[in-house]
């Protein structure tokens, strides 16, 4: 099933790239294995084009027929900042839910 | 699949539309993908539209116009436009030849097919409506609307371009529209006091 169940498409995409730079359909592959979800081509380049226009990732020279993207620095610190705010409010969802 | 593509702004297909094909041709075709694409193109399209509003304060001489996509294609519209209008156009030429100025036999000539012609509903409509339809269809592209604040205070600044041909389609449709309500209400006024 293609779709994002919600889920930040543009944050998944940064994750992935944080693991290095990759190419649109490794994207897919790779958010589909720690996800467990399968994100449309038509998703997946909305959310490059917006990360891209917002300077948070960046096209490298094309590989081929497919052009990789990986994470610029302010990318880097924008997920990092963007992680540590969900993980904060995991754990005390977690906690609350198990207190209840 | 790569045929929805289309679907997508110009500009967004020149930067992505090769990588994208690409990704299409690794993935099994399905109808979420699909599906997938027609969605994308129409949050890219909003986008561009989005993209065209000026959000920057507005410089010294106004507020810089909005060019709307419809904008781009004047003389498209404008020939569209006559395309809606010719058969009214037609319809009045003949109906004014036949009733109006009497051309000998004319009337007797085509006052069968006018006749058959008109007979469905949708078809009168049709040939009521064409002129007030081709008028918008010719006039959108001659429009600007543009909008910003400056001091703090909303501006709207309206443009009105002046294309040649789409100009002439208007005048046109004014002119048979104008016909036809002068029919109509004389009409009316001719059966109210009968």
């Amino acid at each position: 099933m293609t779709e994002s169940n919600g889920r930040d498409p543009g944050l998944l995409v940064m994750i992935s790239l944080a693991g290095g730079p990759k190419h649109g359909h490794a994207i897919l592959l790779d958010v589909a294995g720690f996800a467990g979800l399968r994100l449309g081509p038509g998703t997946l380049y909305g959310a490059l084009a917006r990360l891209e226009e917002a300077g948070l990732i960046e096209a490298m020279p094309m590989d081929g027929r497919r052009r990789p993207y990986r994470l610029t620095e302010s990318g880097a610190a924008a997920l990092r900042g963007r992680l540590t705010g969900l993980d904060a409010a995991i754990r005390v969802g977690l906690r609350r839910i198990e207190a209840a | 699949m790569k045929r929805l593509l289309r679907l997508y702004p110009s500009a967004w297909r020149a930067r992505y539309e090769a990588e994208v094909a690409e990704v299409l041709d690794e993935l099994p075709p399905d109808r979420s993908m699909m599906l997938d694409l027609i969605r994308g193109a129409f949050v890219e399209r909003a986008r561009a539209v989005w993209r065209l509003i000026p959000s920057n304060p507005i410089p010294a001489g106004g507020p810089p116009m909005l060019e709307h996509p419809l904008q781009r294609h004047p003389t498209s519209l404008a020939l569209l436009a006559l395309v809606l209008v010719a058969p009214t156009f037609v319809f009045v030429f003949v109906s004014l030849l036949a009733y109006q100025i009497e051309v000998p036999g004319l009337a007797a000539a085509v006052e069968p097919a006018l006749r058959a012609l008109t007979a469905p509903r949708w078809v009168d409509l049709f040939l009521l409506g064409a002129p007030f339809l081709a008028f918008l269809v010719a006039v959108v592209p001659l429009v600007g609307l543009g909008w910003g604040r400056t001091d703090g205070e909303l501006q709207l600044t309206l443009s009105l371009r002046a294309r040649a041909l789409n100009l002439a389609v208007l005048l046109l449709c004014v002119l048979i529209g104008g016909l036809l309500i002068g029919h109509l209400v004389s009409e009316f006024l001719f059966e109210a006091a009968r």
